[in-house]
């Protein structure tokens, strides 16, 4: 094969130093191409344009044929580099490839069901940035009368906050009485998350639980952003505001729970700071966009109003999420 | 994506003169800065963040980190110079309510 | 029925008296330009890892055949350091981020065969050996 490559090659030299034309000097290029495939080095090529040359012109001076060698010497490193680069490629496209599966193995381990409830509408959207989520949602229902959802958020985005979510899976796995208190949720997942994080590790979480017999909507939260409570009579928004320190900090922590009592037509609107803190190139994009976005869908069903704001606020940072985005809305609906 | 991050210290006072953007990219090195001095027994530090910019949750996890450190070898924390929109950050999380807090206002530098 | 020569690495021209016994050595055997520099190169290599991190070792050169096949090893020895975590020095990426140039994975690349052998606190002896195609 060496002999064949130098054979073509100096076909196409010879025609090139005859004629000069552009068109010489293009299939020396996809020559080059070929070689390259071959995983020809370059110091190898400089050899076989050395091999032809004294094949051709026999009578050039030494002085020309030493300083091929001190080419071929040098280009011996872009040649090592040249593979290198090749190899670190071939171990990018394989991590590529775990890194699928792991996204995928994330998507069945933390599947959870919307629950479905008479007079309730649940709209979610949950988009990561990257390809693993650091943002978790689970639902806890009967599906008769009350529907629990916890969103959290792991601090930081990809592999590591979605290691440390399957944690947060177990621990409310382990809950499974819808009847539990929201306070006594996030205490009972914040003992898990304290004993087994790193230090500057740790997880915001809201949790709320929507009752139908007496319309109330329960909720505390650990560190994480507010709820929003729209009150259709009204026509405002309110933030549901409790106490209570982010999960992983301190063993023990006494969680506030707070309850609004909702009306056909009201909604509560959970979300991460993905949705908050959208950010675009020019900077922050103001929150009260947010607001105003949902207001404007207000009379549509719950999974409408989640979608639409999703696709607006895309929009806006340019297709270009730089934070997981979560959205999850309970809208009573009679 | 820029930080600075000066440390001062002044007999039994650590000073921390942090400015810019504290996120993903920077708060390794604002972690390596603060490890210099966090393993010293009955620290008493103070953060200077008036300067901060910006800050996400990656920063909030080194200042934590810092935190819970320096409390672990009885010493103290304080943060001084916070914006509001930093102040927003740590009331939300529940932070503003274990740690020693002063805002930009307070403070009265700027 | 091999024949061995050998150069000393104290100094950084050890390095380069290393490089020319190598391609002495190569060119002798019959090897030709582009795999003589190869193989100077991975003696390079092999040399300044000893001069930077073990301080002191030596560079062999061992003319071998085999089947009618004729060939070089070259084998650089020190009593230096060792290395604690050989897998992590062959990783691609590794060498030029300490921007040190080719480092091992280079070498292994340059030649056929290669092994290393390495105790941490007693030394390193590397062999690497390239036949002519």
């Amino acid at each position: 094969m060496p002999q064949e490559i130098e054979k073509q090659y100096k076909e196409i030299l010879k025609q090139y130093l005859m004629k000069q034309t552009e068109r010489n000097l293009y299939e020396g290029q996809n020559f080059s191409r070929q070689l390259i495939k071959k995983n020809i080095a370059p110091d190898e090529v400089i050899s076989i344009h050395k091999a032809t040359l004294e094949e051709m012109f026999p009578e050039l001076p030494m002085n020309v044929w030493n300083s091929f060698d001190l080419l071929i010497e040098m280009m011996i490193r872009y040649g090592l580099a040249h593979a290198e680069h090749q190899s670190l490629l071939q171990q990018q496209e394989e991590m590529k490839v775990e890194m699928d599966l792991a996204a995928k193995v994330q998507r069945t381990l933390l599947k959870t069901t919307r629950p479905k409830i008479n007079g309730l509408e649940i709209g979610l959207v949950s988009v990561p940035a990257r390809k693993m989520n650091g943002d978790y949602i689970y639902f806890l229902s009967d599906n008769l009368n009350n529907a629990g959802v916890a969103v959290a958020d792991v601090i930081g985005k990809g592999i590591p906050a979605a290691l440390c979510m399957s944690m947060i899976k177990y621990g409310m796995d382990s809950l499974q009485d819808v009847a539990t208190d929201p306070k006594k949720v996030l205490d009972v997942i914040n003992r898990i998350v304290e004993k087994s994080v790193n230090d500057d590790m740790f997880i915001s979480m809201f949790y709320g639980r929507y009752n139908v017999e007496n319309s109330l909507f329960t909720y505390a939260t650990a560190g994480h952003e507010p709820a929003l409570f729209y009150n259709a009579q009204n026509d405002e928004f309110t933030e549901l505001h409790a106490k209570g320190l982010l999960l992983g900090v301190v063993a023990n922590v006494s969680y506030e729970q707070h309850a609004v009592t909702m009306e056909a037509g009201d909604f509560v609107v959970m979300m991460t700071d993905g949705v908050t803190e959208c950010r675009t190139d020019e900077g922050f994009i103001d929150p009260k966009i947010v607001i105003t976005l949902i207001h404007s869908m207000r009379h549509e069903p719950a999974q409408t109003i989640v979608d639409s704001v999703f696709k607006e606020l895309e929009k806006m940072q340019n297709f270009e999420l730089r934070d997981d985005f979560t959205l999850v809305i309970f809208k009573k609906t009679s | 994506m820029n930080i600075q991050v000066v440390i001062k210290e002044e007999e039994n006072l650590v000073k921390a003169f942090i400015s810019g953007e504290i996120d993903a990219f920077t708060a390794p090195m604002l972690r390596e800065k603060l490890a210099t001095v966090q393993q010293k027994e009955n620290l008493q530090t103070e953060l200077e963040m008036s300067d901060v910019s910006y800050m996400d949750s990656t920063g909030l996890g080194v200042i934590v980190a810092f935190y819970k450190h320096v409390n672990a070898n009885n010493g103290h924390v304080k943060l001084t110079g916070l914006s509001t929109r930093l102040k927003r950050l740590f009331d939300i999380t529940g932070l503003g309510e274990i740690m020693d807090i002063e805002t930009d206002d307070k403070g009265g530098n700027k | 029925m091999s024949y061995r020569s050998s150069v000393e690495i104290l100094t950084e021209w050890d390095i380069v008296a290393a490089r020319q016994l190598g391609r002495n050595e190569a060119k002798e055997v019959g090897f030709g330009t582009v795999d003589q520099a190869r193989i100077t190169t991975a003696i390079s290599e092999l040399a300044r890892n000893i001069y930077l991190y073990a301080g002191k070792g030596k560079i062999e050169i061992e003319r071998i055949s085999e089947g009618g096949k004729y060939g070089i090893t070259i084998i650089a020895s020190d009593e230096g350091p060792g290395i604690p975590d050989v897998r992590k020095v062959m990783e691609d990426g590794f060498s030029t981020s300490g921007g040190l140039g080719a480092g091992m994975p280079g070498v292994k690349r340059l030649m056929d065969t290669f092994k290393i052998d390495t105790v941490v606190g007693e030394g390193t002896v590397i062999k690497a050996t390239k036949w002519i195609r």
